[in-house]
């Protein structure tokens, strides 16, 4: 990971007002955070935490009320550093009577990119989300989940270095939830860093290098995830292949080693594992590719995530 | 030349917002149905013409500039606040924000747009208003008629143009799944300039134009006409075409209205407030008399917009020519209005938050 700073904020504030100016909430407070190039960062928290506040701010959609942000080293309201920033909203609010195809043509006609060009991403970009059939229909009719999937789509026209995903698996079927995390772990190898938001703390877990758990708008926990959930005052074998017999003599060993019981069990794999085992089975699952224009090297998944992958 | 470039940039990034603006505008069903309304009312005005009193067209040119300019604020003001109070309150402009497109540059677009939209809408309303003109009754002497006629060859080619217009979007919504507003909404007005264009070549009778069959023209002019040319004899007032002009600019100081209050209000309170604006701005020259310039008056007539200067209705009624110099001179001032309009809803918007 390169250790250059893509993201910095320095005692971030943001204290909400009504129309009085009076203050009526304070949505972040203090707010220290650094993401590095090529880190996918999650940020983690309850309702009303800050999260969204903080992205809002990065991108200059909300003022702070004090403290400092520097993005790519510039500050956050600055149009050139955007052109290398690709935001997906909490809702996808996109234009209701444009199809698909028009919106990222759209939103590709806003980085300035030649029509010719944009043409070739916006159809690339249609496959990679799934698209492909509904292409030429308009947003309005489209479910929760599709136009979730066309937001995506236009968060990646520019091929950002900063991808900034508010929520990125809410409304998106378990199949589109693997499919998001895939492409976000190959967008890091490829250089890319992601900033995300969930609720869904299995999927942070899944793909972010480093999180930050905030409350109340302040920052309660921050680092590398595998450092955070580490219990050092336990330690688990794995173990295949054990007949009952080696078992309760492996147990009974360990017992008379430690002087107190051993717990004992079997791995399961995740709820999210299985299902996708499941659909696997009936070969609707296809393997998920990256848009071409996307894919600048070779990605790969590093080791410690395919756990987690059915499909390795 | 990298400020070229984002002068290009710039510019390409407002062409791409206002047309996508307008797209959306038109397909909205209130924005079809308040042309719909408006084309047809304006038309149907020399129906319920009763008395004359050798104002024959009066009556449906001042019915058709008062539905361009009331039908016309309520467009400016809804579309204002759907696509620019709306898209802010649904987040649509915080993901534009969030591309490289600066706040000002969202603004201007959003009211370019909207414009867009104003402007096929007068095109539509103003072919109405010569068309309703043309309709009323007046009075007409031949070899072997004299008296009143209504033209209703022509109220059939309009009413006649609405439907097949409605028809067409119709069939473009079902067949080729388009959005019905997209067709039907420039459809309207572009039949209804097509009626326009077709009442030249017949008389308020209905007879086509004397065409030269047998010999040529003995107007003098050997090359004028030919044998077998047809007269092209457009019967319509002329002169409401500037009068209309004016009253588009005053509909595009609306849109700027709207939209720079569109950047902070909803869209219902922008839309009162525009009509409030109307209102005192027709009333501008009554409340400049004798008004202080710190008295509550004065200011209104200070700030407001004189719509007076834009409304031509009783100088077209009395026979009056709008000269170019004068058009010049509303445009120099509607566009001032415009200019400081947008800068005020540029400096509102750049310091709100997009929530």
């Amino acid at each position: 990971m390169d250790t250059e700073v893509i993201i910095e904020t320095k005692i971030l504030k943001k204290t909400f007002k009504d129309f009085w100016r009076r203050p009526t909430v304070e949505a972040v407070k203090g707010l220290n955070l650094t993401v590095k190039r090529g880190e996918v960062f999650g940020l983690l928290g309850p309702n009303g935490s800050g999260k969204s506040t903080t992205i809002k701010m990065l991108l200059g959609l909300l003022h702070p009320t004090s403290g400092e942000i520097r993005m790519f080293g510039s500050v956050p309201s600055s149009t050139s550093i955007k052109e290398r920033i690709g935001y997906l909203p909490e809702v996808s609010c996109l234009h209701r009577f444009l199809t698909p195809l028009e919106t990222l043509m759209y939103y590709a006609s806003l980085f300035g990119l030649p029509r010719v060009e944009a043409a070739r991403r916006s159809h690339e970009l249609v496959a990679m989300v799934g698209l492909s059939q509904a292409a030429n229909r308009p947003i309005g009719g489209f479910s929760k989940g599709m136009a979730r999937r066309v937001g995506l789509a236009q968060a990646l026209i520019n091929a950002p270095e900063l991808l900034i995903l508010d929520e990125p698996t809410s409304g998106l079927d378990p199949i589109g939830c693997r499919e998001v995390k895939d492409m976000v772990r190959m967008l890091a190898g490829n250089g890319v860093s992601v900033l995300m938001t969930s609720h869904l703390l299995a999927d942070v877990e899944d793909i972010c290098d480093r999180v930050a758990v905030l409350a109340h708008g302040e920052l309660r926990a921050e680092g590398r995830i595998a450092e955070l959930l580490r219990q050092p005052e336990a330690v688990r074998y794995l173990v295949a292949g054990l007949s009952e017999e080696q078992s309760a003599a492996l147990r009974q060993s360990i017992e008379s080693q430690v002087g107190h019981p051993v717990q004992q069990d079997c791995p399961a794999m995740s709820l999210e594992a299985f299902f996708l085992q499941v659909i696997a089975r009936d070969g609707e699952r296809q393997k998920f590719e990256m848009a071409p224009f996307l894919c600048n090297k070779n990605f790969t998944i590093d080791s410690e995530r395919k756990r987690h992958n059915v499909d390795v | 030349m990298v400020s070229q470039r984002n002068i290009l940039r710039t510019m390409a990034q407002i062409h791409a917002i206002a047309r996508t603006t307008a797209r959306e505008a038109i397909q909205e069903p209130v924005a079809f149905l308040i042309m719909l309304t408006a084309v047809v009312t304006t038309v149907m005005i020399p129906l319920f013409q009763f008395n004359r009193f050798s104002e024959e067209g009066r009556l449906a040119r001042d019915g058709g500039l008062s539905s361009m300019l009331i039908f016309g604020l309520v467009l400016a003001a809804g579309t204002a606040g759907r696509t620019v109070a709306g898209e802010i309150e649904s987040g649509t402009a915080a993901a534009m924000i969030g591309k490289p497109v600066a706040r000002v540059t969202f603004v201007v677009a959003k009211a370019l747009g909207i414009f867009k939209v104003i402007s096929i809408f007068w095109c539509g309303q103003l072919a109405a208003i010569l068309i309703a003109e043309r309709i009323s009754a007046h009075f007409v002497t031949t070899n072997n008629f004299a008296g009143y006629v209504t033209d209703r060859v022509t109220l059939s080619f309009s009413a006649g143009a609405l439907l097949v217009t409605l028809l067409l979007s119709t069939v473009a919504h079902f067949i080729r799944r388009k959005g019905f507003g997209a067709v039907a909404f420039p459809g309207i007005a572009l039949s209804q300039v097509a009626v326009v264009l077709i009442s030249g070549f017949y008389s308020r009778l209905g007879q086509p134009y004397y065409v030269f069959a047998q010999t040529a023209c003995n107007c003098g002019d050997a090359a004028h006409h030919a044998a077998g040319d047809i007269i092209y004899n457009p019967e319509l007032n002329l002169r409401v075409i500037p009068a209309a002009i004016l009253i588009l600019f005053v509909l595009a100081v609306i849109v700027a209205l709207a939209t720079a209050l569109a950047t902070r209000l909803q869209s219902g309170a922008a839309m009162a407030l525009c009509a409030l604006a109307l209102i005192f701005g027709l009333a501008g020259d009554a409340l400049a008399v004798n008004a202080s310039l710190f008295s509550l008056r004065g200011v209104l007539a200070g700030v407001l917009p004189d719509i007076q200067h834009f409304w031509m209705c009783d100088a077209l009624a009395r026979g009056g020519k709008i000269s170019n110099a004068y058009l010049l001179e509303a445009g120099f001032y509607a566009l001032t209005c415009c200019v400081l309009f947008l800068r005020v809803g540029c400096m509102a918007f750049e310091n709100r938050d997009l929530g």
